[in-house]
């Protein structure tokens, strides 16, 4: 019975993990194994909060003050909304992950954020000292999320490194 | 951690990509694992041992460091 169990146990341990083919990092990253479909069931929610931020902010809110508050509420928070669920598409396709390629990622996109926050913080100081003139503040959401792309691509790039 | 698994791997006449989709992991794993960059999961050198079929020690060997 013991022995039957081992087996058993041996079964349900490997069967579920070995023939299911991890998510790859270099599919939604421009080179030879890009995969525009995997891409867009990864980042497509991020093209939906580029697009609706950059609308809001450059043709919708500055041009219409007149709207009633909580239309532009909404305006304001929808890519904030698909954000989040670009949020979680990235978690689930990390999850898909072997444990290396996790641990690459992860490392990558906690550098991207962190890093992305100090350009930020960064940006808003050189204003107030007058190094820059306020144009050039980060506030606008689609070039945070730029922001965030590059500096992930850059910081796999060098934790890719260590295990090549 | 110093390892066998290139060892084992040639002798079954493998490829790092045949061994990857056994294991369900990807190339550059093995690759890590072989060259000693990584050190797998206790899960993952559970799988390593049962489809060489050899305990988890002649497999990985704490290197003392």
């Amino acid at each position: 019975m013991c022995k039957a169990r081992l087996t058993s146990d041996k079964y349900a341990l490997h069967s579920s993990v070995m023939n299911s083919k991890p998510a790859l990092p270099e599919e939604v990253e421009p080179g030879r194994d890009y995969s525009f479909r995997k891409d867009m069931r990864v980042n497509g929610w991020s093209w939906a909060a580029v697009l609706t931020s950059f609308v809001g902010e450059v043709f919708l809110l500055p041009h219409h003050k007149d709207w009633p508050t909580a239309l532009r509420a909404v305006i304001a928070l929808v890519p904030l909304i698909f954000s989040l669920l670009w949020v979680r598409s990235v978690m689930q396709w990390i999850r898909g992950m072997d444990e290396l390629q996790r641990r690459i990622t992860t490392a990558a996109a906690v550098f991207a954020t962190v890093t992305t926050l100090f350009v930020i913080a960064a940006s808003h100081l050189l204003v107030i000292a007058g190094v820059f003139p306020a144009r050039f503040q980060v506030t606008a959401g689609f070039i945070i999320i730029w922001l965030v792309v590059c500096f992930y691509l850059f910081g796999r790039g060098i934790f890719n490194r260590r295990y090549q | 951690m110093k390892n066998r698994l290139r060892e084992l791997r040639a002798a079954k006449e493998w490829s790092q990509l045949d061994l990857a989709e056994k294991l369900g992991v990807s190339r550059q794993t093995i690759n890590a694992i072989e060259t000693e960059k990584y050190d797998p999961s206790l899960p993952l050198a559970f799988k390593v041992a049962w489809l060489f079929k050899l305990p988890i020690e002649e497999i990985f060997e704490h290197d003392g460091k």
